[in-house]
Parts: structure tokens; C-alpha cells; sequence
């Protein structure tokens, strides 16, 4: 393999691991506070790509850019008031179900509304252009190249909003020990809202994204979640930087599976899976005695 | 209770159930379905019954099930095409497989409980879909499926339209009884303890890991006998009989039908099975239809359509019978 085939792999992978990570936070920052694995992520995915194919193609690029992820965090909240808070008590089993019925019905009515075909989503016109990429290794779309960056900088964002504000404080403390925050008179109700906001921002964020770097269907919220919920448990649930890290993990072995090993290249993540979980039960990064 | 009244009534709820059973392939027709569906209506009754018993005994919610159908599908059918075409021969392969495949899985999932236990079945189950996708389409088809499988054999006679029926029936019979007992044992009992407190069974000494193990090997080997005849029947394995959302229209089912009381599940495969020969007819809508119809149960009635009569009396009914309708919510935490 020479240098350029294994940087062009490498960038490639780099673009998958971003749409994992993205996804893949939302999860597990979501699991973390409030103990609900969320079945229905897949369909804010979705519900964000398609909000971005409209936008885009009927206003302009840059309203899609401000506007999906403003409509995600709210769509969030709601998500939050609306049902979730009812099944905080239930068993997690009703939560799963409750979940995966919504994302059944977001996908049921996507089908209803844009059809079942695969619809193309054009990147913006800027972003169309292949680009020259330095050191000689040729030219390279720069949309893909712009979801690394973006997901870069809105890990950044969110670690430092996790890690140096009173809300991370909250946030990090809740995901510690939700019983106790309570305890000490802060606000768990509204701290947890704002969590599944934020998560379902990140999935309608990774959704305009990778929209137009793959293609979009009704389906492929559900199809993208699998992989998700992987990054997560191998990464260890609840934990923020085991989901960078088992996504990047993830991201790569897909990419470089296609080259090194392409019969097995579809089923990679479920074997780096099985070998991280048979040494690792509790994932890399996961907390001893959780499950 | 004396021992010889629990047997008269286990022959009259059996003998209640085989009349049902049996019946199927005339009363389905009479409220607009085909007679086929009633075959249809069994095999997937099996399957469910075999997730209750994971389900409904243990608490541990499988989002799996649809590698154990479609490996045993997948397995008698090509069989059936290449190899033989008595039927018993390659059930008992394709039954054969699933259980080993259903061990090995168990031993990887087990070891995690609730959220991370239905997440980790959901993607290995998933692993199974890719797997016939591409590794392995010279023995499954790819994308196709696996079509052209030759009709089945019974001692020399064809096995389709009635004799099939009639050849399902005894097993969903067989089944209902086997997990009956399976529910009514001191082993029973011992899976449901693990549903209300893990923890305090393991310190009672108890391995419960094996006991996990031993639930979910049992499971999966209905999902191989449904799986198995499921190919036998339809002649064709599609490829989504593998994918994750059909794992998840199987746990829709029996939450619809009520999780945890055996036949429930098998009257909720009846329910959606039969709405979907209805609704898809009349609406492209069906899957929207049924995705409400769902989530309306997990929301107001969790106990599914079993628990209705309870709900009803409690609502309707005098305050005796209050305390038994709350028991069961309880234990599902």
C-alpha cells in the first residue's frame, strides 16, 4: 500500500469515525444522565438530514447550516417533555420500546413524506469543487473533509462546554451520580432536558453532514444507529471520550478493512466488538460494576 | 390444589388450544384473511413463544431473535435445495446450528444486563444480516434471498398448502406444551427470580450465568424450529429475515399480545400478522399504522392485550381485584 492510498483511507476513515462520533455522543450523553438508551437517535438523524436536504435546496446552504441544528435542540426538548420524562421511572425495557416506537413512526412518516427511494443531497456549491491536497496525494472532495473538520471543532466545543462551565459541572456530576444531584437542589429536570437537547443538536448536526457525503432514505437513521449503539458500548457507556475514541477505532477499521480485507469489511466493527467485549465487558473506557 | 386436578386442567387448556390451533386455517378465513395466513400465524407464534420465554421469564429484552429465525431459515433452505428434501433432516441441521449459534451468542451477551444486553443481541443479530449479505451470498443469494427451495418431504408426501398446515400445527402444539412446562417448573420459577432480582439470586448461591445461558439457548432453539419451518413453508428466505427491525416487529408483536404469559405473544403474531394482510391491502401506510399502534400499547397498555381484562375490571370492576393487576408491573423493573 503505498503512502497516498493509505492517507486517502485514512481521511475516509477519519469522515466515518466523525458521523460515529457525532452520533455516538449524543447516546451516550443521553444514557449517561438519564439511563435511557435512545432507540429513536437514528430518526433525529434522519429528521435532520431531510431538514437539511429541504432547506438547502429551498433557501440556501447557509440557512440549513444555522437553521437544523436550532430545530434539532428544540425538537429535543420536546422529544424530552413530551415523552421521555413519563418513562425515567418505567423499566428500561419500556424505555427501549417506547424509543424504537417513535423511531419507527419518524421513519414511517419519512417514507410518507419524501417516498422510500434514495434521495441525492447536494453538498453546497462551494464544497463541490475537488480540492488539492498537499504532499502530492491528488485531489479529494472537500465536503468530506469539512465533516472532519466540523466534528473537530464541535467536540472541542462540547468537552469544553462539559468541562469548564457550571452546566458541565452539572451535567458531569448527573451522569456520576443523577440521585445525588437532586439531593443538592439542583434542578436534575431541566439539566436533563437540556442534555437530550443537545444530544438530538448533535444527531441533526451529523445528519446535514453525511447526508451529502452518502445519500439519504427513510431508513438509514435505523441503519446508522447499530453501529452507534457499538461505538458506545466498546467505548463504555456513559463515558464521552470512550465515544471519540471507539469511533475513530471504528471509522478506521471500516475504511481500511475495504482495502486489507474487503469480504470482511461489512461485519468488521461487529468482530472488533466481540473481541473488545470478551476481554472488555465494560467497554475501554467504561466504569466498573455499570450493568 | 390435588395433583389430579392440575392435570385435568392442563388437559382442558391444552385441548382449548389445539382447538384453536387446528381451527385456524377456517376461522382466519371468515374475517378476511387466506388459509395460508394461518400457517403463517403459527410459525411466527412459535418464534414469539420462544422470546417470551427469554423475555417475558428472564426480563432480558432480545432485539436478536431474527438471527436465530433467519440462520434456521436460512440453513433448512439450503438443504433443502442442495441436499435433501426430508423435511426432518433438515430442520434438525438447521435447528442444530441456531442452538450452537444461540450458545455462543449467549455467552458473549449475557455477561451485560438490560440496556447494553438488547443493544449487544441487536448488532451481533445485525452481524448475521451482513454475513449472507456479501461474505457468504455463494450459499445464501446475496441480496435475493434464497430462492427456488424445493417443497419439503414427509415420508414421501409433498408438504404444502393443508399438509403443511397440519404439519405446523403439531409443532406449535408441541411448542405451546414444552414451554408451558418449561414456565410451571422449579426451573421456570428459577428464570423468573432472575427477572425480579438477579443480584439476590447470586447470593443465594445460585450460578445464574448458566441459568441465563440455558434461557437463552432454549429461546433460540424455538427461533430455529419457527426459522426451520418458516423456510419449509414459504420455499423462499428473504434477506430481511435477518435485519434488526425484523427482530424488533417480532418484540412488537409481543408487547402487543403482552410479554410474559405465553400464549400472549402468539395471539399478538395473529394480531399484526392479520392487520397486515388487511391494512396493506387498503394503505401504503401499514408499517406507520402499525409503529402507532405499538407505541399506544407500550404507552397505555404495557401489559398488552392480556392484561386487558384486568385493566377493565379494575376500571369497571369492584376494589378486590385491585392487587394482582399491579404485581406484574412491578416485576418488570
Amino acid at each position: 500500500m503505498s503512502f497516498s492510498q493509505f492517507a486517502l483511507q485514512l481521511i475516509t476513515g477519519l469522515q466515518i469515525s466523525a458521523i460515529y462520533v457525532l452520533v455516538a455522543l449524543g447516546l451516550t450523553l443521553i444514557f449517561g444522565t438519564l439511563g435511557v438508551a435512545n432507540f429513536a437517535h437514528g430518526a433525529l438523524y434522519v429528521i435532520g438530514a431531510y431538514l437539511g436536504l429541504v432547506i438547502s435546496s429551498q433557501i440556501g446552504w447557509a440557512w440549513a447550516i444555522i437553521v437544523v441544528p436550532i430545530v434539532l435542540f428544540t425538537l429535543g426538548i420536546l422529544f424530552d417533555r413530551g415523552l421521555l420524562q413519563f418513562f425515567y421511572k418505567r423499566p428500561v425495557t419500556d424505555q427501549i420500546l417506547v424509543t424504537f416506537g417513535l423511531a419507527i413512526i419518524v421513519q414511517e412518516l419519512a417514507r410518507t413524506i419524501f417516498g422510500g427511494t434514495t434521495r441525492p443531497f447536494p453538498p453546497p456549491q462551494w464544497a463541490r469543487i475537488p480540492v488539492e491536497l498537499p504532499f502530492g496525494l491528488g485531489f479529494y472532495p472537500p465536503w468530506r473533509l469539512i465533516i472532519i473538520a466540523v466534528t473537530v471543532v464541535v467536540v472541542i466545543l462540547l468537552f469544553i462546554l462539559l468541562r469548564y462551565t457550571k452546566f458541565g459541572l452539572m451535567v458531569r456530576a448527573g451522569m456520576r451520580d443523577p440521585e445525588m444531584v437532586r439531593y443538592l437542589g439542583i434542578d436534575a429536570t431541566r439539566l436533563f432536558t437540556l442534555v437530550v437537547g443537545i444530544g438530538s443538536m448533535l444527531a441533526g448536526i451529523a445528519g446535514i453532514m453525511n447526508g451529502p457525503a452518502q445519500s439519504i432514505d427513510p431508513s438509514s437513521g435505523m441503519v446508522l444507529l447499530v453501529p452507534a449503539f457499538l461505538v458506545v458500548v466498546i467505548g463504555g457507556m456513559g463515558s464521552l471520550v470512550g465515544a471519540v475514541i471507539a469511533g475513530l477505532i471504528m471509522g478506521l477499521a471500516s475504511s481500511f478493512s475495504v482495502v486489507f480485507a474487503p469480504q470482511i469489511a461489512q461485519i468488521i466493527i461487529y468482530l472488533v466488538a466481540v473481541a473488545v467485549l470478551i476481554f472488555r465487558p465494560r467497554g475501554l473506557f467504561g466504569v466498573e460494576g455499570i450493568g | 390444589m390435588s395433583k389430579r386436578n392440575t392435570i385435568t386442567k392442563e388437559i382442558i387448556y391444552m385441548g382449548i388450544a389445539a382447538a384453536v390451533i387446528f381451527s385456524l386455517r377456517w376461522t382466519v378465513p371468515l374475517i378476511g384473511g387466506y388459509p395460508e395466513l394461518a400457517t403463517r400465524i403459527l410459525i411466527f407464534g412459535i418464534l414469539v413463544l420462544g422470546l417470551d420465554i427469554l423475555v417475558g421469564l428472564t426480563g432480558y429484552l432480545s432485539f436478536g431473535h431474527a438471527a436465530f429465525w433467519g440462520v434456521g431459515a436460512y440453513v433448512c433452505g439450503y438443504i433443502l435445495l442442495h441436499l435433501t428434501q426430508n423435511v426432518f433432516v433438515a430442520m434438525a441441521i438447521g435447528i442444530a446450528v441456531v442452538t450452537l449459534i444461540a450458545f455462543l451468542l449467549g455467552v458473549i451477551t449475557l455477561r451485560r444486563h438490560g440496556i447494553y444486553f438488547a443493544i449487544l443481541t441487536l448488532a451481533f443479530a445485525e452481524m448475521f444480516y451482513y454475513l449472507a449479505l456479501a461474505p457468504l451470498q455463494t450459499w445464501t443469494g446475496g441480496d435475493n434471498g434464497l430462492t427456488g427451495i424445493r417443497r419439503p418431504e414427509l415420508f414421501g408426501t409433498e408438504l404444502h398448502g393443508f399438509s403443511m398446515y397440519i404439519f405446523v400445527c403439531i409443532w406449535t402444539l408441541l411448542a405451546l406444551y414444552v414451554a408451558r412446562r418449561i414456565k410451571n417448573s422449579p426451573y421456570g420459577l428459577m428464570l423468573r427470580a432472575i427477572k425480579s432480582n438477579e443480584t439476590r439470586l447470586a447470593y443465594t448461591g445460585v450460578n445464574v450465568f448458566n441459568y441465563k445461558v440455558m434461557a437463552f439457548v432454549i429461546s433460540g432453539f424455538f427461533g430455529g424450529v419457527a426459522g426451520t419451518l418458516f423456510a419449509a413453508y414459504e420455499t423462499y428466505v428473504p434477506t430481511e429475515s435477518l435485519h434488526w427491525t425484523f427482530s424488533g416487529e417480532i418484540v412488537i408483536m409481543s408487547v402487543i399480545g403482552g410479554f410474559g404469559t405465553l400464549v400472549g405473544p402468539m395471539i399478538g403474531a395473529g394480531i399484526v400478522l392479520y392487520l397486515e394482510n388487511v391494512l396493506s391491502a387498503m394503505t401504503e401506510q401499514w408499517h406507520l399504522i402499525l409503529g402507532i399502534i405499538f407505541m399506544s400499547f407500550v404507552i397505555f397498555l404495557p401489559g398488552g392485550v392480556m392484561s386487558l381484562p384486568d385493566k377493565l375490571r379494575k376500571l369497571f370492576g369492584s376494589k378486590r381485584d385491585e392487587a394482582t393487576g399491579t404485581v406484574k408491573q412491578q416485576a418488570g423493573d
